[in-house]
């Protein structure tokens, strides 16, 4: 309050009081001078007692107005906030350091909440990721993912999280949350977007009717909600909602990036805000905020192709890979088909198998009546040159060997058959005398023979040689009515057939038998009996003659005549005359003595 | 441009979805109703040169009157009432229906449409009733969401009674 200048001098009630009481005209004068020297001052003093007093009156008018008077600067500017702010932390810092506990009260019922959302999202988040890495780890993509990590060296889980979490914002909606009403609508593109405005009011009617549903409201609303590969995440804030259209994976921070823009949205634009009644141009100013969130995100969007050249390129390699895991493959079975084909062999022991860079190498033992190792590994499909093979000869006592062994050594005939029984050696059927000694002198040098019993076997002339007998058997050299005299063409067949009785005496020789052969002269019955004794004597000598006039001369040639009294029988009487006037060979066989075989 | 919440009130089988459809083309098929519990749909009309857009909320089922939900209503800047005017009751519960609103979200611009006014010979409110109604300052039409009658003016009205134009002239 500045005083009144108008006003007359009056002297301040203090002061002149003092000389009005002494009533001495000194004290007159000494007012005088001291209005003199000391009046402005005094007028001074006067005006500030009365400030002081005016003053003390209208704190309790501020008391009743504050208020009112706080309420009306916060609508207008937040001039006061900003005021009081350091005031109220300088006012909480003291507070917390006399009696923290009290601070802590007051802000429990706020913090405990918060925690509990905080705590509860992060799990959600992780148990998100975990679930993706679950659900990916035995698909395709799954396993193309685990050849990237050990092809990169990146730990598998990182890169679960690298290709899950590719996602792009399409879609952010400002929602008023009391009317359910747009206030901003950012997309990517246009397509997939239909009315934004009706998009918003069912948003809101679906969280309504979620948290109406199952009570609810207090735990942040919906949070979101998926159909295929998209998401619609909705952030919550006191007057408005950010609802994200998510494509792929939304990852934990994304929800964290709607939560800060919501919230600053919600401070740099409180008053529009509260003030809504249908009209969002106030909220315009906040469209790129909802567009940067766009940005930001799409930014960490990887894209998941590669360009034509490094995919050409991994799959020529992905090609050698395969072919060489095909060849090593193939050739692991081959190698352990033919070790195998080796052990299984008769007569082959297989002490070391190497395979490495340089190619097979293997050792063993190898019995010449078994199998021969370049023939098995031949039969495996393996090209023996590719194999260093150390052999070394043994005698091998297995039964078939032994057998082998033996069948190589005494050559049977095929109409013998050998067997072993516990390293007995047992012949059943026939052979020749030859061969039956010899067996007998080899048979206990055999290696695995342990005893034989070659008693049974039948004495009996090859197959080849009774063949010749009964060749040389069934010739009827024949003669002209009452001559002993060979004709040319007879005599031909006789000189023919030196050579074939040369051959049936080796080879009776060869199989151990001594050889008599008889030549038997006939007559038809014709003619007395003594002429055709000798008549058929005489046909006898003639055909030895010839033979020996052709070079077949040997000590075990006879001749004998026998006339009409072993007479052949024809099919007529014709045919019997003219067989009978004939000579015919009469071979026998003996077993010779030891001594016929020395000379072998 | 400006958006307006506008929230369809009235008992079952009044006409109230059949009012939204005749008025609006719907984008959203009705199997929302069942499912969500609500339909929504949009309609811009313009009042004295302004583009006004009305976002209609339906609910569906069986509007008992306890099951209007306050999230339903929240935010709403006007409500239209639908009377069946062949059942007289739905016509005395429209005033306790107007109770639960304000109780919810207080006094709101409000229009009633006295529905079904196609079926005269079934009809069973008076000229006394509407007067009654005008009496409490509750603007009221006869509708038929069958002909068309009364649809579009019902609407157009509640629009300007948004804007806080009490007047209640229809401008173009
Ligand atoms: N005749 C006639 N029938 C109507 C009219 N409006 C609605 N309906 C019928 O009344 C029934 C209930 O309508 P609906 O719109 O589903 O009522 P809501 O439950 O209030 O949504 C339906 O069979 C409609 O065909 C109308 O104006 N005239
Ligand atoms: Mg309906």
């Amino acid at each position: 309050m500045p005083a009144d200048p108008t006003r007359p001098l009056e002297p301040p009630e203090e002061l002149g009081a003092a000389p009005a009481d002494d009533g001495s005209r000194d004290g007159e004068s000494f007012a005088k001078l001291r209005e003199l020297l000391l009046g402005e001052e005094s007028r001074q003093l006067e005006r500030l007692r009365r400030e002081l007093d005016e003053s003390e009156l209208s704190v309790e008018e501020l008391a009743e107005r504050l208020p009112g008077a706080a309420a009306l600067s916060s609508s207008q500017d937040d001039q006061l906030a900003r005021a009081l702010a350091p005031t109220i932390e300088a006012g909480i810092d003291e507070s917390v350091e006399r009696d923290p506990q009290r601070i802590a009260n007051a802000v429990y019922p706020v913090l405990g909440p918060a925690i509990r959302k905080a705590i509860a999202e992060t799990m959600a988040g992780f148990v998100n990721a975990i679930n993706r890495a679950i659900e990916h780890s035995l698909s395709p993509r799954g396993l193309k993912w685990r050849f990237e990590a050990w092809r990169t060296g990146v730990p598998y889980s990182q890169i679960v999280i690298k290709h899950a979490l590719v996602f792009q914002v399409e879609q952010l909606f400002l929602i008023h949350r009391e009317t359910g009403l747009l206030l901003l609508h950012e997309h990517v593109d246009e397509a997939g977007t239909k009315d934004p405005d009706l998009v918003s009011g069912m948003l809101t009617a679906i969280r309504d009717f979620v948290s109406d549903s199952f009570d609810a409201e207090d735990e942040g609303g919906l949070a979101d909600f998926r159909v295929g590969t998209l998401s619609v995440l909705v952030e919550r804030g006191p007057e408005a909602l950010l609802a994200a259209v998510v494509r792929g994976q939304p990852p934990t921070e994304l929800r964290l990036q709607l939560e800060e823009t919501l919230e600053l949205i919600h401070l740099q634009f409180r008053q529009p805000l509260a003030k809504f009644d249908g009209d969002a141009t106030p909220l315009e100013p906040a469209r790129p905020l909802l567009h940067d969130r766009l940005e930001t995100i799409l930014t960490t969007d990887r894209p998941a192709t590669l360009g034509w050249a490094p995919r050409a390129a991994w799959l020529v390699l992905a090609l050698v890979v395969l072919l060489g895991i095909v060849w090593t493959v193939r050739s692991h079975l081959a190698w352990e088909r033919t070790l195998r084909h080796l052990e299984e062999a008769p007569g082959i022991v297989l002490i070391e198998a190497e395979r490495g860079l340089g190619g097979w190498r293997l050792r063993g033992f190898f019995d010449s009546d078994g199998a021969d190792p370049g023939v098995v590994l031949a039969e495996s499909g393996i090209d023996p040159q590719d194999v260093t093979g150390e052999w070394q000869p043994y005698l091998s006592l297995e039964p078939q060997l032994v057998l082998a062994r033996t069948e190589r050594l005494l050559e049977p005939p095929p109409s013998l058959e050998l067997e072993l029984d516990r390293g007995r050696l047992i012949a059943r059927g026939s052979a020749s005398p030859r061969w039956r000694a010899r067996a007998v002198r080899l048979v206990d040098s055999i290696p695995g023979i342990a005893g034989s019993d070659l008693s049974d076997v039948e004495l009996a002339p090859s197959d080849e040689l009774n063949r010749m007998l009964r060749e040389v058997e069934e010739v009827h050299v024949l003669f002209r009515l009452g001559s002993a005299e060979l004709d040319p063409e007879p005599r031909t067949r006789v000189e023919a057939l030196g050579p074939a009785l040369a051959r049936l005496l080796d080879l009776s020789r060869a199989e151990g038998y001594e050889t008599a052969i008889e030549l038997v002269g006939r007559t038809d019955t014709t003619g007395t009996e003594q002429t055709n004794r000798l008549l058929s004597r005489q046909r006898a000598d003639s055909v030895r003659d010839a033979l020996v006039a052709a070079g077949f001369e040997v000590p075990e040639l006879e001749t004998t005549g026998v006339g009409m009294s072993e007479p052949l029988r024809g099919e007529d009487p014709e045919s019997t005359s003219r067989i009978n006037r004939s000579t015919t060979f009469r071979v026998q066989l003996r077993p010779a003595g030891p001594a016929s075989e020395v000379m072998e | 441009m400006i958006q307006k919440k506008i929230c369809m009130v009235g008992v079952f089988a009044t006409g109230k979805t059949s009012l939204v459809r005749r008025w609006v083309e719907s984008i959203f098929s009705d199997k929302y109703h069942s499912t969500v519990g609500v339909k929504i749909d949009r309609k811009q009309v313009e009042v004295r040169g302004t583009t006004v857009n009305l976002v209609l909320w339906d609910l569906a089922g069986r509007d008992e009157l306890e099951d209007i939900k306050p999230s339903y209503l929240r935010g709403a800047s006007g409500i239209l009432y639908v009377v069946d005017g062949t059942r007289r009751e739905t016509f005395d519960q429209v005033f306790e229906l107007r109770d639960i609103a304000a109780r919810t979200i207080g006094e709101v611009p409000s229009v009633v449409a006295l529905n079904k006014s196609d079926l005269r010979a079934q009809w069973q409110l008076e000229r006394a009733d509407s007067s009654r109604l005008d009496d409490m300052g509750w603007h009221n039409f006869t509708t038929s969401a069958l002909t068309g009658e009364g649809v579009e003016e019902a609407f157009e009205w509640l629009a300007k009674l948004t804007l806080g134009d009490y007047r209640g002239e229809v401008g173009s």
